[in-house]
């Protein structure tokens, strides 16, 4: 059985520790709200159980280069 | 060292305005597309809107496009072969009760419905009478017994009403394959070998169910059932391929960075939002930045009710009071700390 995160169209979803977190709007000099966001009830946040106010990192690929991406779970 | 890496020496320097760029890019290649769809007769069975129309709908994120389709990939087996492939797609197509009856007879007065079915069209889609009967039976709740080349269904009444209600039910009951599916029809990829199945209709989710179907690279160019199917990050991905595929097909090469911005922009919210009035462009901060752009009076009127305050941080209110826009070097600023000032020596003075 292949699972729904199998499909192409979806890029790897991780859920960052609160620690991670930290040291990233560290690095790029934001708040929680400047990062781009995602529903809590986001088929991918469900499958990750991740809660409001934390971080899912995205491994985008472009190419053969993986470029990182945030969002911040929000509710909804 | 580890190699260096080309792509970083083209990095976007701080303050360049990507999406004033993004917007430029596509809307210029945009003025030569066509504006209205035109369909070629004969070959293509699925005809998809394409050239600026389609770019409008994707734009504004509709929440169906006006020509669904879905690209029905197949497990490896099933892919190489075309009979199998035909078997799979006989699964999936949409076939109703009025599209493979011939005539409907409705006895009143012995309270029974007669449908004759057409042998051909039941050949074609692989179902058999007796499949046709028991449907009916479960769907319907109804009592159904084969005959000849038809089903009768008794109804037990002979009230008109009933049975008249009861024939308009069965011509639109699903007789086999998956509901809003629609007509596909096989195709050859030409550079595998490898048939897919196209589909005039959107229903992923259902399609996604059947078995043979590789859920893994099934995909519709609705980008909405992409979004409740897969989640945000798939609808951005899929918008941009989309955006992307619809200028190729006008042979108009825009960067894809700036289509992949556009996405990303759209998707920022966790919802996808249209880059219109009532998108992106309504849910700026700036209260003369959405004044500038339309509905200027029930923006102006409702700010003045509500005493909002613009901080005149964005471009568009700088360009409107003509002050130095916060692009590039203009938006960078020179402050100095308090205690800093008394540290400066004034230059060419005497020791």
């Amino acid at each position: 059985m292949t699972s729904k995160s199998d499909h192409e169209l979806v890029p790897v979803h991780e859920l960052m520790s609160d620690k991670e977190v930290k040291e990233l709007l560290q690095t790029l000099n934001l708040t929680l709200d400047g990062l781009p966001k995602i529903l809590e009830s986001d088929t991918q946040a469900v499958k990750l159980g991740a809660k409001a106010g934390q971080v899912i990192k995205i491994y985008r690929r472009d190419g053969k280069r993986e470029n990182p991406y945030y969002r911040t779970v929000v509710e909804g | 060292m580890a190699k260096e890496d080309k792509n970083d020496r083209y990095l976007v320097d701080y303050g360049e305005p990507v999406g004033i760029i993004a917007a430029q890019s596509v809307g210029e290649p945009g003025t030569q597309m066509i504006l209205r769809s035109f369909h070629l007769a004969g070959i293509e069975s699925t005809i998809s809107t394409s050239g600026l129309p389609r770019i409008i709908e994707l734009v504004d994120a509709k929440k169906k496009p006006s020509t669904p389709i879905t690209y029905i990939y197949l497990d490896e087996k099933i892919g190489k072969d075309f009979d199998k492939a035909a078997e799979t797609l006989k699964k999936i197509n949409e076939v109703r009760m009025n599209n493979i009856a011939k005539r409907v007879l409705e006895n009143f007065s012995k309270g029974k419905i007669k449908v004759i079915l057409d042998r051909q069209e039941l050949e074609s889609e692989g179902v058999t009478i007796r499949q046709v009967a028991s449907k009916i039976d479960k769907a319907l709740d109804l009592e159904s017994k084969v005959e000849d080349n038809g089903v009768v269904v008794n109804m037990h009444t002979r009230n008109l009403k009933e049975i008249r209600a009861a024939t308009i039910n069965m011509m639109k009951m699903l007789v086999s394959g998956v509901e809003g599916a629609g007509k596909g029809t096989i195709r050859r990829d030409e550079s595998t070998g490898e048939f897919y199945l196209v589909s005039a209709g959107s229903n992923i989710e259902g399609i996604m169910q059947v078995d043979g179907v590789d859920r893994t690279r099934t995909t519709t160019n609705d980008v909405f059932a992409i979004y409740r199917l897969f989640g945000i990050e798939a609808a951005r991905n899929s918008l941009a391929l989309e955006l992307k595929k619809t200028l190729k097909e006008q042979k108009i090469s825009v960067d894809e960075r700036h289509l992949n911005l556009i996405a990303d922009a759209m998707t920022a919210s966790g919802t996808i939002k249209g880059v219109g009035r009532h998108g992106l462009s309504g849910e700026k901060h700036s209260v003369f930045a959405r004044a500038a752009y339309e509905e200027t009076l029930k923006h102006l009127i409702h700010a003045a009710a509500f005493g909002e305050v613009d901080p005149m941080r964005g471009v568009t209110e700088n360009i409107l009071v003509g002050k130095q826009i916060p692009i590039g070097t203009g938006s960078v600023k020179l402050v100095i700390k308090k205690g800093d000032m008394a540290k400066i020596k004034p230059q060419g003075g005497s020791k």
